[in-house]
């Protein structure tokens, strides 16, 4: 994305026009911040990032389930 | 954790007819959600679902959720007879759809995707406008609470190429 697309982006979100997906997405609680930031990365890195955050989540619950069972 | 990379290789690789639909498209694309499952539209016809059966049956694919022990042919005539399957995989969570709410089959929702580079390949994906489509006609609660990002997604999306 070029960077004339990154402020016209970002301003967007800040600024969205009236009666706009945009602005129905952010009332309804939509974090567009992290759209803006997925869209500056390649597809590839996208799915990546979102792997990652899929094992984190993994992780987590590894260590719940470990803790419950020394807590128990 | 499904491993994407692999799931998309595999089927790519033999041939298989499909396209990427649901939320790893809609990621691909920009959405900042996360999903464990590949849901892929593919072609009902004979070879393709032979091509299908041939890439997944290495990586044992059974029902997802079904308790352990129940019966279950991966096979050309499965797939003929049915046409959603969910299914957990070697590979981890794979949906095979063939026939998408409010976009119909393969063929009607290969009209509207999108190629998009991925992993030194490039796939044909849903394009927003479909999964928004998609969504929308599935109806369920958490289809429509995916809506605002993605309708906010695709105007994002159309401002960039302004």
């Amino acid at each position: 994305m070029t960077v004339d697309a990154q402020y016209r982006l970002f301003n967007l979100v800040n600024n969205p026009p009236p009666g706009s997906k945009i602005e129905a997405a952010k009332l309804y609680g939509v974090d567009l911040t992290l759209n803006l930031r997925r869209l500056a990365l390649t597809p590839t890195e996208r799915v990546r990032e979102m792997e990652g955050a899929l094992r984190f989540m993994e992780e987590l619950r590894r260590a719940t389930r470990q803790s419950d069972v020394v807590n128990r | 954790m499904t491993n994407f990379e692999a799931a998309l290789r595999v089927l790519a690789e033999a041939g298989v007819n499909f396209i990427v639909v649901g939320a790893y498209a809609a990621v691909a694309q920009g959405s900042g959600n996360t999903t464990q499952d590949l849901d892929i539209c593919y072609e009902r016809t004979a070879q393709n679902m032979q091509r299908l059966v041939a890439a997944l049956a290495p990586y044992h694919p059974r029902l997802r959720g079904a308790p352990e022990g129940l019966p279950f042919l991966f096979d050309h005539l499965t797939l003929s007879q049915g046409m959603n399957f969910t299914l957990q995989t070697d590979l981890g969570d794979i949906d095979l759809l063939g026939d998408l709410s409010g976009l119909g089959q393969f063929l009607e929702v290969a009209r509207d995707a999108v190629l998009i580079p991925l992993f030194g390949g490039s796939y044909r994906m849903a394009s927003l406008d479909a999964i928004i489509r998609s969504k929308r006609a599935a109806g369920r609660a958490k289809d429509l609470n995916a809506l605002p990002e993605l309708e906010a997604l695709k105007q994002l999306r159309d401002s960039e190429k302004e």
